[in-house]
């Protein structure tokens, strides 16, 4: 019980955060870019969701020389911000995680970028089935939204394409694979490795 | 607005986790779980439920998976007649927890497993006849529950494939096999080296065996029965690819859990444990099947049960052409005798 409620605070603080730019106070902060994310999520075959917000950090434009002699322009981006994601493996588990992810996106002149994340967050699942509990005497009951909690890590790198650059529209494409980790699995680690595919919207672009 | 919608979202998720309605027909594939002290235990139900008659397959390992048995050969020959009960032990395959490494022992997978029986019986009726099939470290399992709780008559026969009640007979009965094959082989100049291999180690280690040297002769067992022609040989990669994706198995769970149980301290307890002078406890029906190639439990386990076991219902089948695995190497003698047992039995 105190789980699932740690896990309703967290998602209420994710809803806050991503409902950020209502927030009447957030007129006095610097006006820097925001973007929803939202995503198709896959871990192997398995199907399932991931939504979030990118608040930018910090944002450099760079230049270097090519080898041909060309100049080639790309912006380095580093955003944070939380993300909600969910797979189902049918059988097996439903995970749903929340997680703080930190970006560091490269968008080169061409439109096209690419970007590494590592994110850090906590994981809950629901088991695939009904789950019993048996006690000391042999009764048996079923055990309500049985499952476990778990410290979430994961690291992924994708690439994608920004249309706002492009055709100003505030919307960009993105792949990421991820290699998630949770700890602790049975007194292991337990890895998996996600796919992610989706679009990322422009909620307030550079002033 | 949008934190109601996501709540609205989550408890949808969640009601769709739990929610099940338990059938009774011909064909069923019913997924559970059995927490028991800090695990989740899967257990993956097939076949034909309205038999009132559930065969529980308990794997070997410890720290493998029951998912592999469940082969197209299987459903199609024993599911079609039976409850066919896929059970992952805990910290194997696809059961889950926490820190949960204490709980790691015999004892404890004992109690789980009767925990399991338990739960059967209270989802699909008092009624149910269950069969115990125990594979390799199974077969020590098995023989642990039933010298256990002997009294508590939930069993109504034991099958024992492949299977070691007493590690260190083990280990004696797999060295005397290895030498007495390999000079054999040599002679017949059949994988000279290989077998030279074999028995020069085992002149120099003849008994008082370490874990680590039983670790060596499991592995040299494993190799041999690769080495002998009558052996039907598989692929386990190649026979499991499809199975894997067809049945969904939550790959990386299977091998983290492989990798840590497998390596566990319990292991070095194991390897130490013999049920042999217990087994006069056992009072249920018994079907001992061996492959005359199982270099890893020799076939010699079987008599000793055969022996000492408390019942006179007791008789034992060998595969000609099977080693160690012979649910996926003689299918077809490994589910007529099941099959035979059970009917004899129900």
């Amino acid at each position: 019980m105190k789980s699932i409620k740690i896990f309703l605070s967290l998602i209420f603080a994710l809803s806050a955060a991503m409902g950020f730019s209502q927030n009447p106070d957030s007129a006095n902060l610097p006006k820097k870019p925001i973007n929803i994310k939202l995503c198709y999520n896959s871990t192997l075959i398995y199907g399932g969701a991931r939504a979030g917000a990118e608040f930018q950090v910090k944002a450099v434009s760079a230049s270097r020389i090519r080898k041909s002699g060309r100049e080639s322009f790309y912006v380095k981006e580093l955003l944070i911000g939380p993300t909600l994601s969910w797979y189902h493996h049918p059988g097996f588990h439903d995970n749903v995680y929340l997680t703080i992810c930190s970006i560091w996106r490269r968008t080169k002149s061409t439109c096209f970028f690419t970007e590494f994340s590592p994110e850090i967050g906590y994981s809950r699942t629901f088991l695939g089935g009904t789950t019993y509990l048996v006690n000391g005497s042999g009764r048996v009951s079923v055990e309500k939204l049985a499952g476990y909690n778990y410290a979430f890590l994961s690291i992924g790198e994708g690439f994608g394409y920004d249309f706002s650059k492009s055709k100003s529209l505030p919307l960009m494409i993105c792949l990421k694979i991820n290699m998630m980790a949770m700890y602790p699995y049975n007194s292991t680690l337990y890895l998996r490795p996600a796919m992610e595919a989706g679009f990322i919207y422009k909620l307030r672009d550079e002033k | 607005m949008k934190s109601k919608l996501v709540v609205g979202i989550l408890i949808l998720i969640l009601a769709a986790c739990q929610k099940e309605t338990i059938s009774m027909g011909t064909g069923e594939s019913q997924t559970f779980y059995v927490d028991s002290n800090g695990a989740s235990m899967r257990v993956l139900v097939e076949g034909n439920l309205i038999s009132h008659v559930f065969l529980i397959f308990v794997h070997g390992g410890p720290g493998s998976s029951s998912l592999p048995y469940n082969t197209e050969y299987i459903s199609q020959h024993l599911e079609n007649k039976y409850g066919i009960v896929y059970l992952d032990q805990r910290n194997a395959g696809a059961s889950q927890g926490n820190f949960n490494g204490s709980g790691l022992n015999l004892t404890q997978m004992t109690t789980d497993l009767r925990n399991i029986i338990l739960v059967i019986k209270k989802r699909y009726g008092d009624d149910s006849r269950i069969f115990l099939l125990g594979h390799s470290f199974g077969g020590l399992l098995t023989a642990s529950y039933l010298t256990t709780y002997y009294i508590d008559g939930m069993v109504n026969g034991w099958l024992f494939v492949d299977g070691s009640h007493n590690y260190p007979l083990n280990d004696t009965l797999t060295r005397e096999k290895l030498l007495n094959t390999g000079n054999e082989q040599i002679y017949l100049k059949k994988h000279v080296k290989e077998w030279q291999e074999i028995v020069t180690w085992c002149n120099d280690h003849p008994g008082n065996f370490t874990l680590d040297q039983s670790h060596q002769m499991e592995s040299f067992a494993g190799a041999a029965e690769t080495y002998i022609d009558e052996v039907t040989q598989i692929d386990p990669v190649a026979s499991n690819m499809g199975l894997a994706l067809k049945e969904q198995w939550p790959l990386t769970s299977m091998l983290m859990n492989y990798l840590y149980t497998s390596n566990a301290a319990f292991i070095k307890d194991l390897y130490k444990t013999s049920f042999s002078s217990q087994l006069k406890r056992v009072k249920v029906p018994t079907l001992l099947l061996f492959g005359e190639y199982d270099f890893t439990c020799p076939l010699g386990l079987g008599d000793d049960i055969f022996n000492r076991i408390g019942t006179l219902d007791v008789s034992m089948g060998i595969s000609y052409k099977s080693g160690h695995e012979m649910m996926f190497q003689d299918p077809e003698f490994f589910c007529r005798e099941v099959a035979g047992f059970i009917e004899l039995h129900r």
